[in-house]
């Protein structure tokens, strides 16, 4: 069964149009990875969900049911955690849990053991403090708790590890693996790893609608083309390579490593062209042994060799360049 | 509703709120009958300079209705204080956020709305009623409140004022997004009743007639007079109240 259905969605903020049209559905014990740039619309299409904000038009439903913007129903099924979770600072985080038992009328007793669960789960038992001297880390560990809390039917996530440690981001991602078993989990990232290990469904919003929709194989299966990347370690060899061969490609821009990060492939392109951009690249396989058959004759020396597979950030970088 | 009252009060407790609150109250309860103490002794020490200065003074007698004179002139300020303290009320948690967690766990918001009334309401009571035991207290030691009548009924018609107020506030707290705008809207609420109590027939049934109390205590009116004003007052705080639920039902977190 669906657990939530985003049909047609549009929703505009002034002249501003941020979802067109935008629809997506997540079935139960899902795990949904939503991606797309920064102010693609991410945390607004969650807030729809919400009733946090009011849809244009189109229909948006929870298990069933309808979503009407404001006071609505439907958030008894979801759990939520917020991009910056803000909660009440003069509260302890079992203090805070015990609360949000209370509200989801929940017996004491189960309330207690509980929130003793789901703070040993997110590593925050010791915390004794209140919260207002949390990091932003620690309040999203406390988020992901009062999240879980109320076992949600849909968990929605708004980038659940951007604050974490890397030890974090593995137990966040391990957490909601479990969360699996008794939910389906809506939640955006910018880390499309971590979309790769543990999503089964992904969608990827860009300029208002779903550019891409589907499993994570049905994606992957999109793009089956590898490359071969070919890096000499001179350039006037490439150069001579590229003369020969001319339908090599020579990469004036690299693609980003499957785990670096923005930061270490600017870096990475930066030594290319300081080298001369000795790196060349191979779309058609096929032709390999031809161009092995020419570097061996010429005696070029080759620094590396390497067989790409495509990744999530191709096709993401694909998918925005569109 | 329980959890959410619960919350209030922790809130109100934790940041100081409540104390600050209490202290003042407990300030203004014994002030009025310390002022009412001193005027007297004042006048004396003062009338040497007076005299000197051609001004001739008699002696003062105070007694319990000049105290309870005091408690009406300063009540106003007590209200104002309690106002500009909880005028926070909903309008820090928008801008905090603090509420989306609690709302997206399917917590119906007039629940929120109610406990947060509810809250107020209860505080506004307490304090009150503390600051008016204590004065009762003092003046009953030093004097004798039996020269005043309808002691009670007058103090009611006052806290009366301060419940419509409250839900002055809590409907403005739906509406605005900073405390500001809730103070404002207040404001030009009490400004557009002045404006109106100046045609003698509103003034008779205007909230604002319940501030004028002294008649009350020195018998020039009876508590009759007072009935009409206690019924619009109710009528509308309820009425502010019954509309700030739909309000807050669309309202953006
Ligand atoms: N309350 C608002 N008023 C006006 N514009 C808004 C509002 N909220 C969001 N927007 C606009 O909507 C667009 C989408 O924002 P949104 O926060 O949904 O992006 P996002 O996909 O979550 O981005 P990020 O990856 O940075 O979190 C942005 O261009 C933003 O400026
Ligand atoms: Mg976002």
């Amino acid at each position: 069964m669906e657990m939530l259905t985003f049909s047609h969605v549009e929703k505009h903020f002034g002249e501003k149009k941020v979802l067109q049209d935008a629809s997506f559905s997540v079935p139960e014990h899902t795990i949904f990875g939503f991606i797309g740039k920064n102010g693609a619309g991410k945390t607004t299409a969650m807030k729809l969900i919400l009733g946090l904000l009011a849809c244009d038009s189109g229909e948006i439903l929870v298990n069933g049911f309808p979503v009407r913007y404001g006071n609505t129903r439907t958030n008894r099924f979801i759990g939520y955690l917020p991009d910056v979770p803000e909660f009440y600072p003069y509260m302890t985080p079992t203090e805070y849990l015990h609360f949000c038992g209370e509200v989801a009328g929940m017996p004491a007793k189960e309330c207690k053991a509980r929130a003793k669960e789901l703070l040993r789960l997110v590593g925050l038992e010791k915390e004794r403090g209140r919260i207002k001297g949390f990091s932003r880390g620690m309040k999203q560990r406390l988020g992901i708790a009062q999240a879980l809390f109320g076992r949600p039917k849909l968990l929605i996530c708004d980038e659940p590890t951007s604050a974490l440690d890397p030890a974090g981001r593995k137990e966040l991602l391990d957490i909601l693996a479990a969360a699996k078993e008794q939910s389906a989990v809506l939640f955006s990232t910018h880390i499309l790893s971590d979309v790769e290990h543990i999503c089964d469904k992904v969608a990827f919003l860009h300029e208002g609608r779903v550019a891409l929709h589907g499993s994570l194989e049905k994606i992957r299966r999109l793009r089956k083309s590898t490359s071969m990347e070919i890096e000499m370690e001179r350039p006037e060899d490439a150069k001579t390579l590229l003369a020969a061969f001319p339908y090599l490609q020579q990469k004036g821009r690299t693609h980003l490593q499957q785990e670096g990060t923005g930061m270490a492939s600017g870096l990475s392109m930066q030594c290319g062209w300081q080298k001369g951009n000795a790196h060349l690249l191979l779309e058609d396989t096929a032709r390999l042994p031809e161009i092995l058959h020419f570097l061996a004759g010429q005696e070029l020396p080759i620094q590396r060799m390497e067989r790409k597979e495509p990744t999530l950030e191709d096709l993401f970088l694909e998918v925005i360049a569109k | 509703m329980k959890a959410f009252l619960k919350k209030e009060w922790m809130e109100g407790l934790r940041t100081g709120r409540t104390g600050i609150l209490l202290l003042l109250f407990a300030l203004f309860g014994i002030m009025n009958p310390a002022i009412a103490k001193l005027t007297p002794w004042l006048i004396e020490t003062m009338s040497e300079s007076f005299a000197s200065a051609g001004i001739v003074t008699t002696a003062v007698t105070v007694d319990a209705m000049f105290s309870w004179m005091q408690f009406y002139k300063n009540a106003p300020m007590a209200l104002l204080l309690f106002l500009l303290l909880s005028s926070g009320s909903f309008t820090a948690e928008y801008q905090k956020g603090t509420l989306i967690p609690t709302v997206a766990k399917g917590l119906p918001r007039w629940k929120i709305l109610a406990a947060k009334a509810l809250a107020l309401s209860a505080l506004w009571t307490a304090l009150y009623f503390l600051c008016y035991g204590i004065t009762y207290g003092y003046n009953a030691y030093f004097w004798d409140n039996h020269i005043a009548a309808h002691l009670l009924f007058a103090a009611a018609c006052y806290w009366m004022f301060g419940i419509w107020l409250l839900a002055l506030l809590v409907l403005f707290s739906t509406l605005a997004k900073t405390s500001s705008q809730v103070l404002l809207g207040i404001g030009a609420a009490a400004i557009a009743l002045y404006a109106l109590s100046v045609f003698p027939k509103c003034s008779k049934i205007l909230p604002l007639k319940l501030m004028d109390a002294m008649p009350l205590l020195q018998s020039l009116a009876s508590p009759q007079d007072y009935y009409a004003p206690m019924a619009l007052s109710g009528i509308t705080a309820l009425l502010c109240i019954a509309l700030s639920i739909p309000c807050f039902n669309r309202k953006y977190l």
